[in-house]
């Protein structure tokens, strides 16, 4: 209530002024603090009035590599010209739109991708002179991949079927386990275990809630789902709450996304109007409420217990566990997160069986997922791939390869938190394990491009897989693409814990230092010691993937790092 | 109802608590078995917890924590404590349980064959202690003001026990200062010592229920602040302390009073912690606190006869009454000052005998009741009364604000009192507990006297049943509000909400203009202010107010107690009591009229040199035309002959080219000689001259206060006689003084009779913009 509060009080005043802040507490009976912690935690709040219309330029991955920071500095120059008052110019984390590059916001509300400084300028005239903003064209029709099994016929089929077959919860939970579904949101949990164990937690009062907070750099796959099948999330969360017995499911979502909130609210009112969600699910006597959730913003409202916090009307901070969200979830409650795609694809599983799913990975590997694919690439954008591809398949056969005359340098295959893997791989910096198992002997190089993408392979190279994969070619300085993406862990750290707090601030201004040409080898083993320590210690995994950014181009580009070296 | 919600009783310790179903469960499950470093140790899965201050009982999970600490093996731990709910954010405490990360060992539960290893066996957590340690240390400033007090800094004796040099780090130093609050009177805040524990958050909330701090933005931004973001003198905070004993590094600490030792003073005694806490309106500080305030608490005992304290002296401590009875009352006889007419020879003499009279004044107040520094008011009549236990304190504003006494107080029995100085009289007024019992003192037993003494509501009542349902109202709906110096009571357009009676210190009326505040009015105890905004909805008021909302602004010129009666029910009590309101809509009326003529003259004038005399203050100048004047002083003589042989008027003074500013009352626009008088006995008349009611004490605060020398205290001898020192046998009369100043007496033609005696048309009196026309016509 009070995030959703303070949020009616900036669209009214502009920010948020202190007596309006007072006013509200009186009224709720929330103590002051506490509307004030919310209100100066979430980026999406103004404590000050804005100071003339409001331009915000991506800051991250993508965008640094392709001109961000030549943008700003660009619309910067305008703002001066402009005079005070007149536009704000501001940095902003990844906005999602890493395959149309550079991403801007303006005035909260506006989202263009792939402008270049000209343009950009004229809409900020526009902004700054009040007058009304143009809508940027995007593409609403259904998905054409099989996530989506309702090609040629009517959605929601999964949850008729589902209904008329009297409900069998184990026969959906079969499916779902031998369909191997893990969790598409990074942790790979089955989700045959999450559902099943909410469905026997003690307790009546239940969540199903879905995370669509896709906010990690690099990662826009989910807005694709939520924009052009809106519908499959939806039956997704219904069938989860149908088989555990949730009343009541949120659907939060990064406010960052205005045309997919826009989708979603229609086609939440078309599945109420379908009696799918409703007081009386599809006539089975079961309730389920479904609501919007509109995230006040910050990456670290992805971690499903942040996620949790700012539902809950608090500080979105992770918490620790256990307890686990399945048992103490919302409101201490049990409760499902699920990502966005994990839910549509077991809309298609509970349609189509275990079997089909599973299939459809390659090499061993199963299951199918959505990518996003960015940076150096000819043709960026949202992929349907098998699980088992290689990173020689995704790159060449379906982003199109690499831009003309150049060579790959590094890739990044968990957007900024797997860190950074280089071209070719000395096997001495390889788990043995990894090595003996997977590369022919007598290889002294392991080439990148013949890496396997599936769950098991990459862990076991001391990798992460994620959704989001950013190819930089030979152009690219990897220590300062690390610094910039420490620097995006720094921005986004809640501040709840010491050493991520502490931590991703002190490795910024380490790095900060080291290419100013002022470090020497001692910094870089502090980093490591340093990265080590946040890795194992911080609460979240924000600030125990933090430092890997830095300590993998310190363990695979040396060269990039002596650079710096050399000139102390 | 839901199976886990269940509440269930159940037996420990012998006694029946009610718990949900599955924390009793937690509690009955038998003990589980782990080894920490080795040691294996057996332990019971959850046990009952309370709250050591609220005495609530909650079922607790056993961590790793407690039964590291039953085996005996060392953990470091900053920011959890015993009485807090874990929150785990220091990481200090990690350990090592075989799990991909490592875990907080105050946070987590134990489970059944958990292996558990510390620092003491295991490197990778001892390297990360460390780490974790040399962040905090890099940033971490020592307090910097030195007459502060604060436990030991946990952080170093923890770096310290890692064998660590406290005052080392690998790390860079951060380059931002976060900043000092120094707005509490009691507590300092420096967020540079500031690790973000977060216990003195969790002591505000959880602990005290007081829920004033919280952290605010975000990252390493991140950090402690009060209400939203205020100052922390300015914030909710009830000053409990709790916040300040919980810092383990310094950000929060006491302020230390100069000179808050009362232990050496002659007569104190010592009272402990132990001994204070039987007392209930100590009981909701916080014990280092009264800990860290020994010195500003002590002891007196007093025979009876024996006097504690005489109007008119200075003090800055407040008493509270342990046992016995005392009295209450003025010495100074309720007369003014006067002198027999001087004639001839002996006439001379008589003007430095004065003596006192029980003439009545023009202007003067009908008060029937002096508001006192104390829980009552004395009856003018017969100024005495009583004070016992259950009146609990008096003093308090001597304390406060260092007025002078404003009454005299002798033991009527033997008595027993704690003398308390300022930081905890400020506690006391703040902690919810004992705010409580002040405030219930106040509304049980001082409303009644404090309202008689204001004569705008006992004038209106001759039958004493009307009266006391008169008090009924008032009693039901007022709230006691507490202000530090500069607190704002409403702004200059406002919307109306409360109407307020002033207990104790003084209240600046002013309006906002162009080139600086024009001070209105100073209201002091048993002034009533903020009642035209309110009455603009009567019929008589049509017209006469000329903006909506608050017509002046209010602020607290230093620490004010004010009854507040909310505007609903201030009107039902204008409804309610014809009389009241008539009173009311006349002063309300000449209030307005007042804001108007003075809007109208300060828009007028402009000359710098005149404010920076403060003439432009002026609204009564006696000004001598040095062309015309032949100093023959029958200004002076007719004063004194006005004033019972006192003159009130020296002729000397600043000069403006031909104009001699003499040096009398200015009347000026604001009459800061107002403020702080003790007893209330110095007023504004109706042409705006200064007067002093018969009441006054004679302690000299408003000769300080006057900034033109203006105001003399006057000495008279009273029937009282002790020994005269240098004359052994013989008696002298005892020399009280009381204040004068000038009156703007009226003479036959209706001027002041200085004006009126100047034989050569020299003397005139005009208000500051006049003289200026004067000069400047002369320049010119």
């Amino acid at each position: 209530m009070i995030v959703q509060a303070l949020r009616e009080i900036q669209e009214r005043c502009g920010y948020l002024p202190h007596k309006e802040m007072k006013a509200l507490s009186t009224r709720t009976g929330v103590p002051m603090h506490r509307v004030h912690e919310v209100a100066s935690f979430y980026p999406m709040y103004r404590l000050e009035p804005p100071k003339g219309a409001s331009i915000r330029i991506c800051r991250d991955m993508a965008c640094h590599i392709h001109g961000a920071p030549e943008i700003t500095k660009g619309l910067e120059n305008l703002s001066n010209e402009l005079g005070p008052n007149k536009l704000e110019v501001c940095g902003i984390s990844c906005l999602g739109q890493c395959d149309a590059t550079v991403a801007v916001l303006i005035n909260d509300h506006h989202v263009y991708r792939g402008m270049d400084l000209n343009s950009l300028s004229a809409l900020a005239r526009k902004a700054a002179a009040n007058e009304d903003l143009p809508h940027q064209h995007c593409d609403n029709s259904p998905l054409p991949f099989k996530i989506n099994p309702y090609q040629n016929s009517e959605p929601y089929d999964a949850v008729r079927q589902f209904v008329a077959g009297g409900m069998d919860c184990n026969a959906l939970f079969k499916k779902l386990e031998v369909a191997v579904l893990r969790g598409m949101g990074g942790a790979g949990f089955p989700t045959f275990r999450k559902w099943s164990a909410v469905k026997g937690a003690v307790g009546k009062t239940k969540y199903i809630i879905c995370n669509a907070d896709e906010s990690e750099p690099g990662t826009f796959k989910d807005r694709e789902i939520l924009r052009r099948s809106p519908n499959l999330v939806i039956e997704g969360m219904v069938l989860a709450a149908l088989v555990t017995g949730a009343e009541q499911g949120y659907l939060y979502i990064r406010h960052e996304y205005p045309d997919e909130v826009k989708v979603i609210k229609e086609a939440l009112i078309t599945a109420a109007g379908l009696g799918i969600i409703g007081k009386n699910v599809l006539g089975t006597g079961q309730k389920f409420m479904l609501e919007l959730y509109i995230s006040p913003g910050g990456y670290v409202q992805g971690e499903e217990s942040a996620l949790l916090e700012a539902i809950e009307d608090r500080r979105g901070e992770p918490r620790n566990k256990p307890p686990f969200p399945v048992f103490e979830g919302l409101f201490g409650k049990p409760t499902v997160i699920n990502n966005v795609e994990t839910l549509a694809w077991a809309a298609g599983i509970a349609l189509n069986g275990g079997e089909w799913y599973r299939d459809m990975g390659i090499r061993g590997a199963t299951g199918m997922r959505i990518v996003s694919i960015s940076g150096d690439v000819q043709k960026p954008g949202v992929y349907e791939v098998p699980f088992g591809q290689t990173v020689k398949e995704l790159i060449f056969d379906t982003a199109g390869g690499l831009l003309q005359g150049h060579k790959l340098k590094a890739i990044a295959t968990s957007g900024p938190s797997g860190g950074f893997l280089p071209a070719l791989v000395p096997i001495d910096k390889l788990p043995p394990k990894f090595v003996q198992d997977k590369i022919p002997a007598g290889t002294k190089l392991f080439d990148i491009l013949d890496l396997q993408l599936d769950l098991n392979t990459v862990s076991q190279m001391g990798g992460m897989l994620g959704a989001a994969f950013i190819v930089y070619d030979d152009r690219r300085d990897m220590v300062d693409n690390a610094l910039n993406c420490v620097s995006f862990y720094r921005n986004e750290s809640c501040g709840k814990c010491v050493p991520c707090r502490t931590g991703s601030q002190k490795l910024v201004d380490i790095i900060t230092g080291l290419m100013a040409g002022k470090s020497n080898r001692t910094e870089l083993s502090l980093i490591n010691d340093l990265g080590e320590t946040m890795g194992i210690t911080s609460i979240c995994g924000l600030g125990q993937v933090a430092s890997n950014p830095i300590t993998s181009v310190i363990k695979f580009f040396p060269t990039d790092v002596e650079n710096y070296l050399k000139q102390s | 109802m839901n199976v886990a919600d269940e509440i269930v009783p159940l037996v420990l310790d012998g006694r029946v608590v009610k718990l949900e179903r599955s924390a009793v469960e937690l509690l009955k499950a038998p003990p589980v078995k782990l080894t920490i470093d080795g040691k294996e140790v057996e332990i019971q899965g959850a046990t009952l917890f309370k709250n050591p201050i609220t005495g609530e009982l909650k079922p607790k999970l056993t961590t790793i924590l407690d039964a590291a600490q039953k085996a005996g093996v060392f953990i470091p731990v900053l920011c959890h404590r015993e009485h807090m709910e874990p929150v785990a954010v220091c990481r200090f405490c990690a350990v090592d349980i075989g799990a991909r990360t490592l875990v907080a060992a105050c946070h987590r539960p134990v489970e059944d064959g958990m292996k558990v290893t510390t620092g003491a066996t295991n490197e990778k957590v001892k390297k990360s202690v460390k780490i974790l340690t040399e962040l905090l240390l890099v940033d971490n400033e020592i307090p910097r003001i030195v007459n502060r007090e604060y436990g030991d800094n946990e952080l170093r004796t923890i770096a310290k026990n890692l064998g660590m040099d406290p005052h080392a780090s690998r790390f860079p130093k951060s380059q931002v200062d976060r900043g000092t609050d120094d707005s509490s009177m009691i507590i300092s805040v420096d967020h540079n010592a500031c690790i973000l524990c977060d216990r003195c958050v969790r002591a505000c909330n959880e602990i005290r229920h007081n829920e004033v701090l919280g952290r605010m933005n975000k990252g390493f931004n991140a950090r402690i602040s009060f209400d939203l973001n205020d100052p922390m003198g300015q914030s909710s905070c009830v000053s409990c302390g709790e916040c300040m004993a919980s810092c383990p590094t310094g950000a929060l600490t006491n302020k230390k009073l100069v000179d808050s030792n009362l232990k050496d003073q002659p007569g104190a005694m010592p009272v402990t912690i132990e001994d204070l806490f039987t007392h209930e309106i100590f009981q909701g500080i916080s014990k280092p606190f009264m800990e860290w305030n020994q010195g500003a608490v002590v002891r007196r005992k007093f025979k009876q006869g024996e006097i504690i304290c005489n109007e008119g002296q200075a003090g800055s401590t407040a008493f509270i009454i342990e046992d016995g009875t005392l009295e209450i009352f003025l010495k100074s006889p309720l007369k003014h000052i006067e002198n027999k007419k001087s004639t001839g020879f002996l006439g001379l003499i008589s003007k430095f005998t004065s003596s006192l009279s029980s003439n009545s004044r023009k202007d003067e107040k009908t008060a029937r009741y002096i508001s006192i520094d104390a829980p009552v008011s004395l009856d003018i009549n017969n100024p005495i009364a009583e004070l016992n236990k259950q009146d609990v304190i008096f003093g308090e504003m001597t304390c406060m604000n260092n007025y002078p006494r404003s009454a005299t107080v002798r033991a009527k029995t033997d008595v027993t009192l704690l003398e308390i100085r300022m930081n905890v009289l400020y506690i006391l007024q703040r902690n919810k507990k004992s705010k409580s019992i002040l405030d219930n003192v106040y509304n049980l037993r001082s409303i009644s006297t404090h309202l008689l003494s204001i004569p705008l509501f006992s004038d209106q009542f001759t039958d004493p049943k009307e009266f006391s349902k008169f008090v009924d109202l008032v009693r039901k709906n007022a709230k006691l509000v507490r202000l530090n110096p500069g607190d704002v009571i409403f702004r200059q357009g406002d919307r109306e909400d409360n109407f307020y009676l002033v207990r104790v210190g003084f209240v600046k009326i002013f309006l906002s203009q162009p080139g600086g505040d024009h001070v209105l009015n100073y209201t002091g105890p048993g002034g009533i202010v903020g009642e035209i905004a309110l009455m603009s909805h009567l019929a008589e008021m049509e017209g006469k107010a000329f903006a909506a909302g608050r017509t002046a602004s209010a602020t607290a010129l230093d620490h004010v107690d004010l009854v507040s009666i909310h505007g609903e029910d201030f009107k039902l009590i204008l409804e309610s009591f014809p009389k009241i309101r008539e009173k009311m809509v006349a002063i309300a009326i000449e209030r307005l009229a007042n804001i108007q003529s003075q809007t109208k003259k300060v828009q007028h004038t402009n000359l710098n040199d005149f404010l920076k005399q403060g003439l432009m203050e002026a609204r009564s100048l006696l000004v001598l035309d040095l062309q015309k004047c032949t100093r023959c002083d029958e200004c002076t003589k007719a004063c004194a002959d006005t004033h019972q042989g006192v003159t009130r008027l020296v002729r000397e003074g600043l000069r403006f080219e031909n104009y001699l500013v003499a040096s009398s009352c200015r009347s000026c626009l604001d009459p800061y000689c107002m403020v702080g008088c003790p007893v209330d006995a110095i007023h504004r008349g109706k042409k705006r001259e200064m007067t002093i009611e018969n009441w006054c004490i004679g302690c000299g605060k408003c000769a300080q206060n006057c900034p033109y020398g203006n105001i003399n205290m006057q000495p008279f001898e009273t029937n009282e006689k002790i020994d005269d020192v240098l004359n052994p046998g013989f008696k002298v009369a005892v020399v009280q003084q009381k204040a004068t100043m000038c009156d703007l007496c009226e003479s036959i033609d209706g001027q002041p009779s200085c004006v009126y005696a100047c034989p050569h048309d020299a003397a005139h009196r005009m208000t500051g913009p006049e003289l200026i026309k004067k000069v400047e016509s002369y320049l010119a």
